[in-house]
């Protein structure tokens, strides 16, 4: 049995430290004269969790091990209660290096292996791990699933990825590094771009808020106040001059938060594994296998459209390891690529999949199934409004107003929907494309759709379309619906479902 | 309406079986309320807890009248098939269903029977996927027994990419 890195102590306790700051400031700073009983309380059970946290952090280092046997890992975790797991190699289903700036400090990193299992002590995270034994654990997992793989001889769909890519053939038994290519890397223009679309700067709103409630006890009183607002609002120079250095300080803190989580940017692969590493002050890495790749998004939010941008997303079937935290865009391959970029990285990662196919638009019949379906949000909110009345902003017939604009908002929404759903299938491959004023792509092959259900309202039935869903390996189950299209196409859709035991292996005889 | 029907159907009693349970159930729901409309008067409760409960008696006689008509209509859409590969299933009044499973993709399968059920010698079979789960109801026991084990035996087999 293994312990962890001795410095995982001391990550936890900068953590502890990181993540109670707030609330320390809040009981014994700001609040520091208040006798209301929640401070005055809060401020014993809050010295009295910390020192428990603290206690604990120290005992687990002590009690918590690692081993790995037999193509396995096993874990013990918990001090009181104690749970011991064995989780084998082939579970892992992404690698996740994270080197935030407390690693860089001593040269370390942090490393998870998701997995697909669901639930506690299911998880392999090394909060602190030496870089070289964090290589050593990540060649241990994936040479393990190498080999496995070249055990299960004629893999269709390995060799042809490896013909597309025209990589070498690997002897068995002979694991041999794949040459690794780089696809994409984040350039300056992008990421200026970037910085615009995320609306990031106006993160400064809040911060500024914070500041000036900050400042407030240091500034001289309200009246005072008052007289200084006289004369900037007085003065047509004072203003331009305020507004344009606060639009400057908000652009350049969206441009600077931008670099800091994308710069460094760099998709790369090799014929099994997709690997991202991005970052700036905290680094992190990640790593997929391409056969666990189970489908593809693509969201454009409105301001990415705009700007023509696109963010792409692969949906894999992998759960969050508890330890791993703020990883929810980890799926995300890049979230500015200029569309045309996003299909030329998605073909060159993942050949098999395709995105020439010639895309279907709906039926002119299905606008009107949109327009004609009844909206239970504009209805209930028009109940409300009608019922209250209320008047916003001092203005007395607002009300009616809000339940036309809400009315036209619904209706945009539905004729864009309308204009921007498109669907294709070719070989095993659907894709399809829907959404308002945010768009998306779906894309998925035949085999990795765990189950397919098509269904049509008393409405849909009478116009002759139906509702496709597709249900996806992912945690949780993704399910991705198209609307309104011919009925005829999901039938034919049936039928495409139906024939996808060409593509499958079966194994448990 | 197109019509894509599957191969079988529930069992013929089927309809007869859930208006019964139907009706106990809404009958049930009616006395509970007339009990609550007893507190209300005997409590003098405010006035808005009067239109609430007219709202749900509304509800309850609204949802009885529907169960009068709902099962021979569901009984009707109800359709299933399945073969070595796929279980399939279609059902809906309002809204309807067609669903297409992989058997190497359901991960549990299950017969619930209650007393009614058994009364009238029939079964439901849940079948449960990774986020989804789906039940038949009303089988002739026979069939739905039957139903279980070969969903069991071909649910064993794993596709390889797992």
């Amino acid at each position: 049995m293994m312990r962890y890195h001795p410095l995982t102590i001391l990550f936890h306790i900068y953590n502890l430290v990181k993540n109670s700051a707030f609330i320390a400031i809040l009981l014994f700073v700001v609040n520091r004269e208040s006798d209301l009983w929640l401070f005055e309380y809060g401020r014993y059970a809050f010295l009295a969790i910390i020192l428990w946290r603290f206690i604990y952090i120290i005992l687990s280092w002590f009690f918590e091990q690692y081993h790995w046997k037999n193509q396995a890992f096993h874990m013990r975790k918990g001090i009181f209660v104690k749970t011991s797991s064995t989780i084998p190699f082939s579970r892992v289903q992404n690698v996740t290096k994270k080197t935030t700036v407390f690693h860089k400090l001593f040269g370390l990193t942090s490393l998870s292996l998701d997995t697909t299992m669901e639930g506690e002590g299911e998880s392999i995270y090394f909060a602190v791990v030496s870089k070289q034994h964090a290589d050593f654990l990540v060649d241990l997992v994936q040479e393990a699933a190498k080999e496995k793989k070249t055990t299960q001889e004629e893999d269709i769909r390995q060799s042809e990825i490896d013909s597309v890519q025209g990589a070498v053939e690997h002897e068995e038994g002979h694991p041999q590094k794949n040459e690794c290519v780089i696809h994409f890397t984040a350039d300056k223009k992008d990421l200026i771009k970037a910085s615009f679309t995320s609306l990031s700067f106006l993160a400064i709103i809040p911060i500024s808020f914070v500041v000036y409630d900050y400042l407030q006890s240091f500034l001289p009183g309200e009246d005072e106040m008052e007289g200084v607002f006289q004369t900037v609002v007085g003065s047509v120079w004072l203003i331009v001059t305020i507004v344009a250095s606060a639009l400057v300080i908000a652009v350049g803190f969206g441009v600077i938060r931008t670099f800091i989580r994308y710069g460094n940017f760099r998709i790369s692969s090799d014929n099994r594994h997709i690997y991202i590493d991005k970052g700036v002050l905290d680094e992190s890495y990640f790593a997929i296998e391409k056969r666990k790749v189970q489908g593809l998004e693509i969201t454009q939010s409105l301001m990415k459209r705009i700007f023509g941008l696109a963010e792409v997303k692969i949906i894999s079937s992998t759960s969050r390891p508890e330890g791993g935290n703020e990883q929810a865009d980890i799926n995300s391959l890049y979230p500015f690529l200029p569309v045309k970029e996003a299909y030329r990285l998605i073909e060159e990662i993942l050949p098999e999949y395709r995105s020439d196919a010639e895309l279907n638009k709906l039926p002119t019949i299905s606008l009107w199934v949109k327009l004609l379906e009844p909206s239970w949000l504009w209805i209930v909110s028009t109940i409300a409004l009608v019922y209250f009345k209320p008047d916003f902003f001092q203005i007395q017939q607002i009300w009616w107003i809000v339940i036309i604009v809400l009315f036209c908002l619904v209706v945009l929404q539905r004729v864009l929907d309308y204009k921007h759903t498109k669907y294709a299938v070719i070989d095993d491959q659907v894709q399809w494309w829907n959404g308002g004023l945010s768009t998306k792509m779906f894309m998925t092959k035949r085999k990795n759709m765990i189950g397919m259900t098509y269904s049509q309202t008393k409405l849909q039935g009478y116009f002759g379309v139906a509702s496709l869903t597709a249900m996806n390996r992912s945690t949780p189950v993704r399910v991705e619906v198209i609307n309104d299209i011919p009925f005829s196409f999901a039938l034919q859709m049936e039928t495409w479902y139906l024939n996808r035991s060409k593509e499958i292996e079966i194994t448990g005889k | 309406m197109v019509d894509h029907k599957l191969e079988r159907t529930l069992s013929p009693v089927y309809p007869k079986m859930k208006m019964i349970s139907d009706t106990l159930a809404n009958s049930i729901a009616i006395i509970i309320l007339a009990g609550v409309f007893w507190l209300y008067y005997y409590f003098a409760w405010p006035t808005w807890a009067f239109w609430v409960l007219i709202a749900l008696l509304a509800f309850t006689v609204a949802g009885t009248l529907w169960s009068f008509v709902e099962p021979e209509l569901l009984y009707r859409s109800w359709s299933y098939q399945w073969n070595d590969e796929y279980l399939q299933l279609s059902y809906g009044v309002l809204k309807k269903e067609w669903v297409t499973l992989p058997m190497t993709k359901i991960q549990s399968v299950s017969t619930v029977q209650g007393p009614l059920m058994k009364r009238y010698n029939t079964r439901s079979v849940k079948v449960e996927t990774m986020g989804s789960s789906y039940t038949i109801p009303g089988l002739n026991e026979g069939t739905a027994l039957s139903l279980r084990e070969v969903i069991a035996e071909y649910a064993k087999l794993k596709e390889v990419d797992e």
